[in-house]
């Protein structure tokens, strides 16, 4: 006496389920990497030189291994601007 | 939509006056930090004496390194430029392959060692600088000279 596949149905759609939006999120993550693996466990080191791969490339991903800067790099880095407050 | 950033908003002011003169012209480093981490050790072969200079000097200066040590600050940034030139004009596929890996891998060194046994090699034979760890146990192997790695997933 086997089980019907209507009974199945429902682990199907579970599991296509699961399986897309595990595709999805994965695939998302990749675009905001610039099709890289993503970054994890980043400290406070990490942070700063990401943020510097931004100031040189534009992006906080991209990556240059050019010897010297463009013009305007030693400019570029921003003053933090202190919050006003009452 | 216009293309030009903000210079000024409620968090940061990007100030574009150029530095006055009094304050030594350097060229800054273009290498962002994959290519800056794979290079580091050679790096700290040819320029160790500049790099110790330079932390003497803010060592001394009680605080005001910043600003009284900036010829020494020159030195260091001029020795890793001319070390990032010279493997970009030697080894330039070595050095990409491996800080790609890097990029790829979190910029875990222990995630590349083929490809930075590689990029050594290529190094040593053509420039001499050779990868030494600082401060390894006397009579332990180099962890990057290891053959076997138990946790590297590549």
């Amino acid at each position: 006496m086997g089980v019907p596949f209507e009974a199945l149905l429902p682990y199907g759609i579970m599991i296509g389920m699961f399986a897309f939006s595990a595709v999805a999120v994965g695939s998302l993550r990749e675009m905001q990497n610039g099709g890289k693996k993503g970054r994890r466990g980043l400290d406070a080191w990490d942070r700063v030189m990401m943020e510097r791969d931004r100031r040189l490339t534009g992006f906080a991903r991209g990556q240059t291994d050019k010897p010297f800067a463009p013009p305007g790099f030693e400019v570029n880095n921003p003053w933090r601007v202190e919050e006003r407050f009452f | 939509m216009s293309a030009r950033q903000p210079r000024f908003n409620q968090q940061a002011l990007i100030d574009t006056t150029p530095l006055p003169d009094d304050i030594p012209k350097v060229k800054e480093i273009g290498a962002s930090s994959a290519p800056l981490l794979s290079a580091s050790f050679f790096i700290g072969a040819r320029c160790k004496a500049f790099n110790d200079d330079y932390m003497m000097c803010k060592t001394e200066a009680n605080g005001r390194g910043e600003l009284e040590c900036m010829k020494e600050g020159r030195k260091v940034t001029r020795c890793a430029a001319s070390v990032i030139k010279d493997i970009n004009e030697n080894c330039l596929s070595e050095f990409r392959v491996h800080w790609q890996c890097l990029e790829n891998h979190n910029q875990q060194l222990w995630n590349c060692r083929s490809e930075e046994r590689r990029l050594n090699k290529c190094v040593f034979n053509k420039l001499k600088l050779e990868k030494t760890i600082p401060d390894t146990p006397k009579g332990e192997e180099q962890v990057h000279l290891r053959t076997r790695n138990i946790f590297a997933s590549h």
